[in-house]
């Protein structure tokens, strides 16, 4: 389990996180909703080791997280950045091995490969391409399978949705679900609130930089301040 | 031009072109990941030249030793100059400028050093080679141009083979479009710079030897870099073949036109002709860029 314990980030002046604390239990999913600038990233770049926090503790299992970011994703806490972040100038293949860099064993990362052009056929076909010429949707099954090539405990997902056809919103979303039960913790930010909190076991609504709101999914999604800034439905 | 000439100039050019190939690269390789012209590079190939000379001459004058001692020099200087300059303005956040302004100074402080203790004299490398040519026909071939032709070779393919296949190499390809995505990866981004810093040292130290080799060594030595950030420049910026296949270009128009128009004018033809080059493409060769979607 990763625990967030009164969590502040600063970008000079400006507070994005306002000691915020939060849970991710083993095998969960776990969504953070909210408005633009609310904090999400914020809060998983933390959780990554990406951003210097101000105050606050980050633990797994009582071992602090608060260490480089090659060392978080070692321990098998691995994100998949806002916007995919795939690397534009090498292939799709050398995005793929450069995602299994912590796993020594060559068979393994072979294996892993395998599986995730199982998933993603589409990836297979275009392994020799730069990564910058697949589309936008190819570009997020791309960032994705870079992160399980690592065979990763937890994966932190950053608007995984983000820019997709609606058809491809729902396959995303079943494929976490998925991914989530062969035993994958999950935490998800997601600006489709809607949907994040219908797959979600547990949610945090973030907004300016605090925890405003949290519970379980359903729960959250049925609170009428949620439904009416967040999913656009007046009571 | 008798066409015998015109084969020997054109292998010389070849030869000296390979070498500001491997300059290019080692110049190359560092503005990919940091985005900043390393003028230190040549202070490598300055301190490598005399070291060459001073091991080959004074220590143990066997040719493929010293040589790889040298590289390996190189490559550790390279490392220790990111460490000591370049690493704690990197950790601050400082502005390209500083980068650029640091890599000056480096470079200034070798040659101004070398200049102090042994700029009075001319060093020459030990004579490897007895006979300094072959004769095929009326064919004349110059054996030290061939040495660094084949050398120069030999390490590009060598250093193209790790960037292409290695996983550290991956790395650093990646590192040239996005330096901070790999930490998501567990790629320990240091780690990568200075693997970056020592390839390019490790470049810096062959060519100062091949120069050092193939003319003599003075503080000077460091400066004829600029050949080889020229040729990274009409490569196309990022490209390293690029760079390679100008470099070989730069030596070859170098060596023709010296020999139909003498060396005095060489230079002012070729500097205008690289300006002319550049307002034309200002890419370079090979110059192309891809698009992140977002
Ligand atoms: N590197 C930075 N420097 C300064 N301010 C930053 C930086 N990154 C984020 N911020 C600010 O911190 C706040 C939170 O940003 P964050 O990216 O975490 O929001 P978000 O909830 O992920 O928004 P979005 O849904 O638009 O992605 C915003 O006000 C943003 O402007
Ligand atoms: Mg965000």
């Amino acid at each position: 389990m990763i625990e967030v314990k009164g969590l502040s980030v600063h970008y000079g002046g400006i507070v994005a996180l306002d000691n915020i604390s939060l849970s991710i239990p083993d095998g969960k999913i776990v969504s953070i909703v909210g408005a633009n600038g609310a904090g999400k990233s914020t809060t998983i770049n933390a959780i990554s080791g990406m951003v210097k926090i101000h105050s606050g503790t980050i633990t797994e299992n009582g071992e602090s997280l608060l260490i480089p970011p090659q060392d978080i994703v070692k321990r098998g806490i691995v994100q998949v950045p806002e916007g995919r972040k795939i690397f534009p100038t090498i292939t799709v293949q050398e995005n793929l091995i450069l995602g299994a860099y912590v796993i020594k064993d060559r068979e393994k990362i072979k294996k892993n490969m395998e599986k995730v052009f199982d998933l993603f056929p589409i990836l297979k076909e275009r392994k020799n391409q730069p990564g910058g010429t697949l589309s936008g949707g190819e570009q997020q099954m791309l960032s994705l399978s870079r992160a399980l090539m690592s065979d990763p405990r937890v994966l932190v997902l950053d608007e995984p949705s983000l820019g997709l056809a609606p058809m491809f919103v729902l396959e995303i979303f079943k494929m976490i679900e998925d991914l989530n039960s062969i035993g994958h913790t999950i935490l998800l930010v997601e600006q489709n609130a809607q949907k994040a909190l219908s797959i979600a076991d547990y949610a945090y609504v973030l907004e300016t930089g605090r925890i405003v709101s949290e519970g379980r999914g359903k729960e959250v999604a049925d609170d009428p301040i949620v439904k009416k800034a967040y999913l656009g439905i007046e009571e | 031009m008798k066409i015998n000439l015109i084969l020997q100039q054109l292998l010389n050019g070849i030869s000296l072109g390979g070498v500001y190939a491997l300059m290019a690269v080692g110049f190359g390789l560092i503005f990919n990941v940091l985005k900043f012209s390393n003028f230190s590079h040549g202070g490598v190939v300055a301190i490598c030249a005399y070291f060459g000379y001073f091991i080959s001459q004074h220590v143990y004058p066997n040719f493929i030793v010293t040589l790889i001692l040298t590289a390996i020099v190189g490559g550790f200087i390279g490392v220790i100059i990111e460490k000591l300059i370049f690493r704690p303005i990197r950790l601050k956040g400082a502005p390209l400028t500083l980068f650029l302004v640091n890599s000056i100074t480096a470079a200034m402080l070798v040659q101004q050093f070398f200049a102090v203790m042994w700029g009075d004299n001319y060093y020459p490398y030990p004579e490897f080679i007895k006979e300094t040519a072959i004769h095929i026909g009326e064919f004349t071939v110059s054996k030290i141009y061939l040495l660094m032709l084949s050398i120069s070779a030999f390490v590009l393919l060598i250093l193209s083979y790790i960037l292409r296949k290695t996983k550290i190499g991956i790395a650093i390809r990646a590192a040239s479009s996005d330096i901070r995505t790999p930490s998501l990866m567990g790629i320990n981004i240091d780690f990568v710079i200075s693997t970056a810093f020592f390839f390019a040292g490790i470049l810096g130290g062959v060519t100062g030897y091949l120069l050092g080799m193939a003319f003599t060594v003075d503080p000077f030595i460091g400066s004829m870099i600029l050949k080889g950030i020229i040729a990274a420049i009409i490569g196309g910026m990022g490209s390293l073949g690029g760079g390679v296949v100008a470099g070989l270009l730069l030596g070859v128009a170098e060596s023709l036109l010296i020999a139909e128009i003498g060396a005095s004018l060489t230079p002012i033809v070729i500097y205008a002709s690289i300006i002319l080059l550049l307002l034309i493409r200002p890419e370079g060769i090979s110059g192309k860029g891809y698009i992140v979607k977002a």
